[in-house]
């Protein structure tokens, strides 16, 4: 569990991703959608909708996502900064229908940018769309903000099925941007053994020599 | 003005409005703000913590290669423990055959363990040797504080003073020591602790001598004292807790030096688990007594909240009606989630972190089968999948209900103890949902939104 990856291609990465949004936004049947979708039922874990994994293949890489729902309500958002740390990756969802909900969004993305600064990837989500009729945040405001904190933004509805694939690939491939642009400033495992950022975890799969593999590729 | 006045009334609901909304930006502002503030700290905990390990295993990669012409009494060490390797491999037969047939078998994971359980058999092998005095190391360092409860720390600094005690007596117990003496973090100076103390009397002397209304010294001087005693107490975990991953660490590398047909990823990961599973379930008592003394003000909280709660629903903590039964009828001398504070209570029983972990894995799990029992079968299961915000109500039921302040300090010694790897899956999820609600229901009790703890600092 710890180690992870076998066989196929020469690295797997693996990325935390956090879920973030009020009670009643609907991240729960988002992230389920996500991941019981096209597939069976056996990605969703003994943990139910709270901690979710799924195994992607993006461009030959093989990427392993954790996906840690977080609870939404005020009580526990002192608490927020435990789940978050070390994430990789960050998904904000609103409901589009409140404005409120829109309100907290904007604060997580301030904390978030905060505390783990550029190198965690955002992708703000407008969800319910099949509502749009009731709709209090104007997609115009929505966009613009979110490209002012430098995050997507999508427009998804859990209901319909519509626009959440494409939350997580795009979420995935700027991850696996940042990750391979974290090995390359490393200098090409030169000096792997420094603090390499925790969380990326990229493994070899062939085992490992005494000596530890020298070159590493970033292509 | 005058055509201005018939509007008058809408115009004052418009500016009712506007100041509403302003209010509220205002307060959500505000929240923002303190909950920035409990992230930063959190996050300087964490910094200090990945420091620490980077402190921590620079410290050990100086030492292994400092001038490879001047041989330090650690590579002293190693090599004379792989020259005791080598002389046992020679008196020996078991470790030949055992690196034959696994050289044959590299895959065979049931081989690696019966390996691995077979050396932890052998106590004249070098690496159990090794892991007994490492393991005496760190409980010579812990025993000094256990018969020393907190009933006589009225009079002088009783814990800070053996905590100096253990560290001298560690100094003479273990010859090994002497050569890392410089390496040891220092004990808490008392000599500093008394000059502190004086400084602190005087400056008490000076600031009260014009004050008309006499304070109370006496108290002021007592706080003082525990809180020199806290300091202290933490300390000395700090250093334990690194001599801890040191002792693993070598450990580790003994085992790899001795079989290196164990050095592969899956090899390691099997070894670190045994070799820990041998050194904790020893110590992990006096090891938790003083991670109890260091977390005893959350324990309190926690006892706080849980003699105030003893009779509470699953409801008074939030936890959503449809995911307990509301008729307690229906669960005849019992209540909800019954079996998953049961499970949590074993873990308390358990005296290895990973083992704990795992009894914190399966109390979750075991919550959320308990309501997948109790939910309408012809709801898809999908729809009614239970998320963070349903989940963490109920943890904090279950760890309300299980009566045991202890699971704080338990929790804080995993998070020191649990590898990294292991914290970005399932395990680490469940490891910080369980702290989550145990901070919750620590602030229970005081009606407010929990506080921020950070680590040990």
């Amino acid at each position: 569990m710890a180690a992870g990856g076998a066989g196929g291609s020469s690295k797997t990465y693996s990325f935390k991703v956090v879920l973030l949004g009020e009670g009643c936004v609907g991240k729960t049947s988002l992230v389920l959608r996500y991941c019981e979708n096209k597939f069976n039922d056996k990605h969703i874990t003994t943990l139910q909708a709270s901690f979710l994994t799924k195994k992607l293949n993006i461009g030959g890489k093989r990427v392993n996502l954790a996906i840690w729902d977080t609870a939404g309500q005020e009580r526990f958002h002192a608490l927020g900064p435990i789940y978050y740390r070390d994430s990789n990756g960050a998904i904000l969802v609103y409901d589009i229908t409140d404005e409120d909900s829109f309100q907290k969004v904007k604060n997580w993305v301030k904390e978030l940018r905060k505390m783990l600064g550029n190198e965690i990837c955002l992708c703000i989500v407008g969800n319910k769309i099949d509502l749009d009729k009731e709709r209090h945040v104007s997609v115009q405001d929505a966009e613009e903000y979110s490209e002012s904190v430098g995050a997507t933004h999508y427009h998804t509805s859990a209901k319909l099925n519509k626009g959440i694939e494409e939350v997580f690939l795009d979420l995935c491939k700027r991850m696996m941007e940042v990750a391979q642009a974290d090995e390359r400033s490393k200098g090409n495992g030169a000096s792997q053994s420094g603090a390499a950022r925790r969380g990326v975890q990229i493994v070899d799969d062939e085992p490992q020599t005494a000596t530890g593999a020298g070159c590493c590729s970033s292509g | 003005m005058p055509r201005l006045r018939p509007k008058a009334p809408t115009d004052l609901r418009l500016y009712w409005k506007k100041l509403k909304a302003f209010l509220k930006t205002l307060s959500l502002q505000r929240q923002m703000m303190e909950n920035l503030i409990i992230a930063k700290a959190r996050q300087d905990a964490l910094h200090r913590k990945m420091e620490e390990r980077r402190l921590r295993l620079q410290e050990e990669a100086n030492r292994r290669f400092a001038g490879s012409d001047m041989i330090t009494p650690e590579e002293q060490e190693q090599r004379l423990l792989y020259a005791n390797v080598l002389e046992y491999d020679q008196d020996h037969d078991w470790p030949k055959l055992w690196k034959a047939n696994l050289k044959k078998n590299p895959n065979d994971s049931a081989l690696v363990s019966g390996l691995i359980s077979y050396l932890l058999s052998c106590s004249e092998h070098p690496v159990m040797k090794l892991l007994k005095r490492l393991q005496y190391r760190v409980y010579n360092r812990l025993y000094p504080i256990l018969p020393a409860p907190r009933g006589l720390a009225h009079s002088v600094s009783d814990a800070s003073l053996s905590v100096s005690l253990s560290v001298s007596r560690d100094l003479n117990a273990n010859e090994e020591d002497s050569a890392r003496a410089q390496t040891t973090p220092p004990a808490p100076d008392r000599e500093n602790s008394f000059e502190d103390l004086e400084q602190y009397l005087s400056q008490l002397d000076w600031s009260s001598a014009p004050d008309s209304a006499p304070s109370q010294p006496g108290l002021e001087v007592e706080t003082y004292i525990t809180r020199l005693e806290e300091s202290a107490l933490k300390d000395h975990l700090r250093a334990i807790v690194k001599d801890i991953h040191n002792a693993i660490d070598r450990l580790l590398s003994l085992c790899l030096l001795s079989f290196e047909c164990l050095n592969t990823a899956a090899g390691k990961d099997q070894c670190v688990a045994c070799l820990e599973e041998a050194f904790f379930c020893p110590i992990w008592r006096p090891l938790l007594a003083l991670f109890r003394q260091v977390y005893r003000e959350r324990e309190l909280s926690f006892g706080a909240s849980m003699r105030l709660y003893r009779n509470a629903t699953p409801a008074d903590v939030g936890v959503a009606p449809k995911l307990f039964p509301e008729d307690p009828a229906l669960l005849p001398g019992s209540y909800p989630y019954e079996s998953a504070v049961q499970e949590l209570q074993h873990l308390c029983r358990e005296f290895c972190p990973q083992r704990k972990l795992e009894c914190i894995v399966r109390t979750l799990r075991q919550m959320l089968c308990v309501h997948g029992s109790m939910q309408d079968p012809d709801v898809p299961p999908s729809t009614a999948a239970i998320g963070a915000d349903d989940l963490l109500p109920i943890l904090s039921f279950v760890a309300l209900r299980t009566e045991l302040p202890q699971l704080v300090s338990e929790c804080a010694a995993l998070e020191e103890f649990i590898h990294e790897g292991y914290l970005i899956g399932e395990e680490g999820y469940c490891l910080t949902s369980m702290q989550s609600a145990l901070s919750y229901v620590e602030s229970l009790h005081t009606g407010k939104a929990p506080p921020h703890y950070p680590r040990f600092t």
